[in-house]
This record gives C-alpha cells, sequence and structure tokens, in this order.
C-alpha cells in the first residue's frame, strides 16, 4: 500500500488566488443528500463487515429503509421551501429500485452524482477494469434516469483503491468527494493529467458521523451548523469558501431532526453573500476560473517539485 | 484480495425492494387515514418489561442493557433488574396520572416471575405484547427454526395462559429478527410487528402464514437509545419528543392522522431523575389538541379499518 494518496500536492491555506464565486458571493452552499440502497443480504466482502449485527440485521437494514420511504419527501420538501436544490449522493441502484424517488429529484432540478451501486458494495480490491465498471454503470443508470451527465462522484462508504481518483479523471468525471483535505476545492493529480477536482464534503458537518457516531444533540448538531458557516462565510471574503452539508434522509428526515433542517437553511439562505449551488455547478465554475491559478500556485509552493 | 465476477451480479437490483415482505411507498404519498374521533396524533407509548438473566453472555450480540462486565455481572443484573421493582411503578403512576394507555411490550418471563406485577398490568386492563421470553434468547440468524418456533411459541403462550388477554402484538427483544421471526409470528397467532424502523405509519408485512401489520414503534426516540446508548442529557430527550410532536401534528394537518410512539424502558426512563423529564413531555403531549393516547392493538385495528374503508 502506498504511504499517502498520491493526488494533491501541498497548499497552505495562506496567501493562495482568490476565489470569487459567481456574482460576488464569497461561499458557495451546497446539500448533498445521501441516497442509498443497503442490501438485505449484500454479499461478503474481504475488507470488512457489512452489517453491524448477524444478518439479517433488520434493524440496520429497516432504519435506512426510512431514508426513501418517509425521510426523503420530508427533507425535500424543507429544502423546496428554502430554494436550495440538492446534488444527490446516489447509490444508482436506486434509480432501478425506487425510480420514483429520482422523478422527485429532477422535477426539483437535482443534481445526481455517483455514490456506487449499493451501499454495501465496496471499491476495495477491486482491478481498474472493475472499477471501471461500477463508474461506467454509474454513468449509464443516471443518464437512462435523469439525462444527466456524471460529473460527481463520493465511492460507496468512501472505499477506495489507490487508482480510483486517476480512473475517474479518466472517465471524464469532473469533480471527486473522497478527499477531505481542504475547505477549498482543490486540483486534483492523476496519471492522466485530465483537469479534476475535488470539492470539500466536510465530514464533520454530516450527520453520520455527528449523530450516529459522535452522539452530538440535534441542538448542538445545529449550533455546529452554524459556527461551521460563520467562520467559512468570514474567510470567504478573503477567498471564496465552500460548505457543504452532507446529510442522509434516513437521519435529518425523522420527526425529532428535520427542525433542525429548517433552521440550519433559514440560517445560511438569510446571507447575502452566499451562492447556493449544486456539486456540479461549483466545479465548473472552479474548473473554470480558479484551477489554473490554484495549479500555478501549488507549483510555486516551496517544498513541491517543480 | 481479489473480488470475483459475482460480486457484479446483482440479483434484486429491479423495480421495488431486495425482499418479499412489503412494496416500496412512500408515505408522502399515501392516502390521508382518518383515525377515529377525529384525532389528529395518536400517542403510542410502549413499555418494555424484560428480564436479562445474569447468565445470558453475549452471543451472538449483547442487546443494549445486556451483560458487560468480565465476570459476574451483579451490576449490569441488578441495574436491569430495577426497572421492573421500582422504575415501573414510577411510570404506573405516571400513566395514570396522565391517562396512559400503554402497551406492555414483555418478555414471558418477567410474568412468569413477577405476578404481583402482571396483576398492576391486568388491573388496569393495559394491553401486553409478546417480547420473545427472556434477553439471552435473542431471534437470529443463526438460529434452527424449530428452536426459534419453541421460543414464540412459549413467549405467547404463557402471557396468554397468564393476562387471559388474545395478546397479539409482538416485539423481537432488542428488534433483532431472524428471517423466520414474522412467519412464525403470524403462526403464533400474533396480529402486529414492532420491530421494523423504517416508517412512521403502519404496512402491511407478508408472512408464509398470512399478512401482518407492521408497526411504527419508535427507536431512535426511544428513552433506551437517548438517555442509555448515546448517554444524552434529559433535556435533550426531552426536546426531541417535543420536536417530534409538533412535527407529526403539523404533518398531520394535511397529510392524514399520525402516531407518535414512545418506547420507553422502567430501567430508563423511570430512574428518579428522568421520570419528571417524562412527566413534563406527556403532559405537553396530552395537552396537544386532538392528540390521544392508544394502545398497540388500537392502532393496528383502526389502521385496518381505515386501508379498507
Amino acid at each position: 500500500m502506498l504511504p499517502e494518496p498520491l493526488n494533491y500536492d501541498y497548499a497552505p491555506y495562506l496567501n493562495r488566488p482568490k476565489i470569487v464565486w459567481p456574482e460576488g458571493k464569497r461561499l458557495a452552499f451546497w446539500v448533498a443528500p445521501n441516497i442509498e440502497f443497503y442490501e438485505y443480504a449484500p454479499p461478503k466482502s474481504a475488507a470488512r463487515g457489512v452489517w453491524y449485527r448477524p444478518e439479517p440485521d433488520i434493524l440496520n437494514y429497516s432504519m435506512r429503509d426510512y431514508g426513501n420511504r418517509v425521510g426523503f419527501d420530508r427533507m425535500a420538501d424543507v429544502m423546496a421551501n428554502y430554494g436550495v436544490r440538492g446534488s444527490v449522493s446516489l447509490n444508482v441502484s436506486i434509480c432501478d429500485h425506487m425510480p420514483e424517488i429520482i422523478e422527485r429529484c429532477c422535477e426539483l432540478d437535482w443534481e445526481l452524482f455517483s455514490h456506487g451501486v449499493y451501499n454495501t458494495r465496496y471499491l476495495y480490491g477491486m482491478t481498474e477494469d472493475q472499477q471501471r465498471e461500477i463508474i461506467r454503470d454509474s454513468r449509464d443508470t443516471i443518464k437512462r434516469a435523469s439525462g444527466q451527465s456524471l460529473d460527481g462522484w463520493l465511492s460507496p462508504a468512501i472505499s477506495n483503491e489507490e487508482t480510483t481518483q486517476d480512473i475517474l479523471a479518466e472517465e471524464g468525471l469532473l469533480y471527486t468527494l473522497d478527499l477531505f483535505h481542504d475547505d477549498q476545492p482543490m486540483p486534483v493529480k492523476t496519471r492522466s493529467g485530465k483537469k479534476f477536482a475535488s470539492l470539500p464534503y466536510m465530514m464533520d458537518v454530516n450527520d453520520v458521523p455527528v449523530l450516529n457516531f459522535r452522539n452530538i444533540s440535534p441542538q448542538d448538531y445545529l449550533q455546529l451548523i452554524k459556527d461551521h458557516f460563520d467562520q467559512l462565510y468570514e474567510e470567504g471574503a478573503e477567498s471564496g469558501t465552500v460548505m457543504c452539508l452532507p446529510l442522509h434522509p434516513y437521519l435529518i428526515g425523522q420527526p425529532h431532526r428535520l427542525w433542525l433542517l429548517d433552521e440550519a437553511l433559514k440560517y445560511v439562505t438569510s446571507h447575502s453573500g452566499v451562492w447556493c449551488a449544486t456539486g456540479r455547478e461549483i466545479a465548473k465554475c472552479y474548473l473554470d476560473n480558479n484551477y489554473d491559478d490554484a495549479q500555478a500556485f501549488i507549483a510555486g509552493v516551496k517544498g513541491n517539485a517543480a | 484480495m481479489t473480488i470475483e465476477p459475482s460480486y457484479f451480479d446483482y440479483p434484486h437490483r429491479g423495480p421495488g425492494m431486495d425482499h418479499s415482505r412489503y412494496p416500496f411507498r412512500r408515505l408522502a404519498k399515501q392516502a390521508p387515514v382518518a383515525w377515529p374521533g377525529g384525532a389528529k396524533l395518536l400517542l403510542w407509548v410502549t413499555l418494555h418489561l424484560e428480564h436479562f438473566p445474569m447468565n445470558m453472555g453475549s452471543k451472538p450480540f449483547t442487546p443494549p442493557g445486556g451483560m458487560s462486565r468480565p465476570g459476574v455481572s451483579v451490576w449490569d443484573y441488578t441495574q436491569r433488574d430495577y426497572g421492573n421493582r421500582v422504575g415501573f411503578y414510577r411510570l404506573m403512576k405516571l400513566f395514570d396520572k396522565h391517562g396512559i394507555k400503554p402497551t406492555i411490550a414483555m418478555n414471558s418471563e418477567v410474568a412468569v416471575r413477577y405476578p404481583y406485577l402482571l396483576d398492576r398490568i391486568l388491573e388496569r386492563g393495559w394491553e401486553i405484547a409478546a417480547s420473545g421470553t427472556d434477553m439471552g434468547h435473542l431471534h437470529h440468524g443463526g438460529l434452527v427454526e424449530e428452536a426459534e418456533r419453541e421460543q414464540v411459541q412459549k413467549s405467547f403462550g404463557d402471557l396468554r395462559r397468564l393476562s387471559g388477554q388474545a395478546v397479539t402484538g409482538w416485539h423481537s427483544p432488542a428488534h433483532s429478527q431472524s428471517p423466520n421471526t414474522p412467519d412464525l409470528v403470524a403462526e403464533a397467532g400474533g396480529l402486529y410487528l414492532a420491530d421494523w424502523i423504517n416508517d412512521d405509519m403502519p404496512y402491511a408485512f407478508a408472512t408464509r402464514a398470512g399478512e401482518l401489520t407492521q408497526m411504527p414503534l419508535s427507536y431512535d426516540l426511544s428513552d433506551r437509545k437517548i438517555l442509555y446508548q448515546q448517554s444524552l442529557p434529559a433535556a435533550v430527550y426531552a426536546h426531541q419528543i417535543d420536536m417530534a410532536c409538533k412535527c407529526l401534528r403539523a404533518e398531520a394537518e394535511t397529510r392524514g392522522g399520525r402516531i407518535l410512539s414512545l418506547s420507553l424502558s422502567p430501567w430508563v426512563a423511570g430512574l428518579p431523575a428522568q421520570i419528571r423529564t417524562l412527566d413534563g413531555v406527556l403532559g405537553r403531549i396530552i395537552a396537544t389538541g386532538e392528540t390521544v393516547s392508544v394502545c398497540g392493538e388500537d392502532i393496528r385495528s383502526f389502521w385496518t379499518a381505515a386501508k379498507s374503508s
């Protein structure tokens, strides 16, 4: 195994080339609902346990199923109320299992990007051709279900191989969410040298780690989101920042938590310097206007190979 | 590590679920349900009465509240047993005060061991639902079907014999099922299940012995999850219930009747430091207009009637 991912060079968060988002906005805000399908009887993985309890783990299966049956519509209603579109981290098999969810996403003008086929099928151990098969399946499925191009990627359960980012760039995607190294978009180094960017996905405000792993209360989660936003909004005056709110309908769409999404969106959208965008819009804007400057900046950082 | 070509087989990739228990549905697209008497919100309080044997072990997994000490686990045993000795009576008085009509989801062993406690339930006319035999006998995929059938039959059988009630509801200890549990529950004459946590309303659940109603027993909003497993303060517990009540009550205005499910354990909610919080919560829920406390079998029959009307 490599001692580090080979996808980026050191880039200090200091004196970077200035990013200004469209219409002079200083913070690009995007919401990434994870619409997922966890299999009832998934194949075994040599890399990790799939379910938490002996199968069938109906507790955890049904907890996630709640998102598709109940949470998704609740969450979509709140987002529509604030004019916030989603960029869906999609297990693309949802297009086959639950096409009506995709129909509503399209009606709401949401972006679909790939989060693998099922959340219970990992990239761990896959050859390059096998990874390519998953990416092409995703591209074909999303195209068929929505007419959209596949531009973004979050590996299912963040399972990666060393070559994953190289293959994504070669397959023509615009952005990846697998790298958590920065609060701004960044060029991603891949073997083909194609223009390919990372967007901040922000695990620290992702509802799964916050609510499931760290046991933070809904009130404290809301405060965390506001604090996170306040700092990035302030820094965005110097150079445009990105705030991503990664969410899961099975958690945020619960009746005891929906209020905090409402409050969070109310808070963020009340700021005039916010650009409410999709992942694709942010990536395109960055690739067209900021990527080259960032490359030049990184090349000039002391210690980076020329 | 090599990934076999079979890893790319997706045998269930098509419309609907990847099992045959229920079809996919979106709650938001369901026809509105009208509850009897014009109620908008049904409060379903489920009280779990459990017996955790000190020698229960940790196979196939330790359920929340199970024995967690390395040796003789007197600590865990007595803290759980506290619920049936003390916590239950505190909750009983609280339910009496607020006119709560709970479902008592009990391990049959509790009824066998504590007839005094059972009498308090029966004299109030509270519904008993079967919840296995004890917490050392989980239902899980490693069980041989015949052995599990005996567990299910014993639970229903003992509770029906000791209570004289029909006992139509089932809750698997720790929300854990084998692939056969729903079939065995239906075979034993159960009418509803409360194990799957994928909806806020009942839905039809297929078994090889006929259809069950799967009921929305809360898990994420349970005292056990929030206060015990997540160790969050009582105020956070209360706030989440208040918010759930508000959300569901508002939804009921446009989308039809809703259910607020509170899943309580006497060894959690019945503690001195928690009971006043619950007192406040129940008071506020009941004070919400057009809200009524009913038991699981009530909800099952209301829903069945509404569905066929």
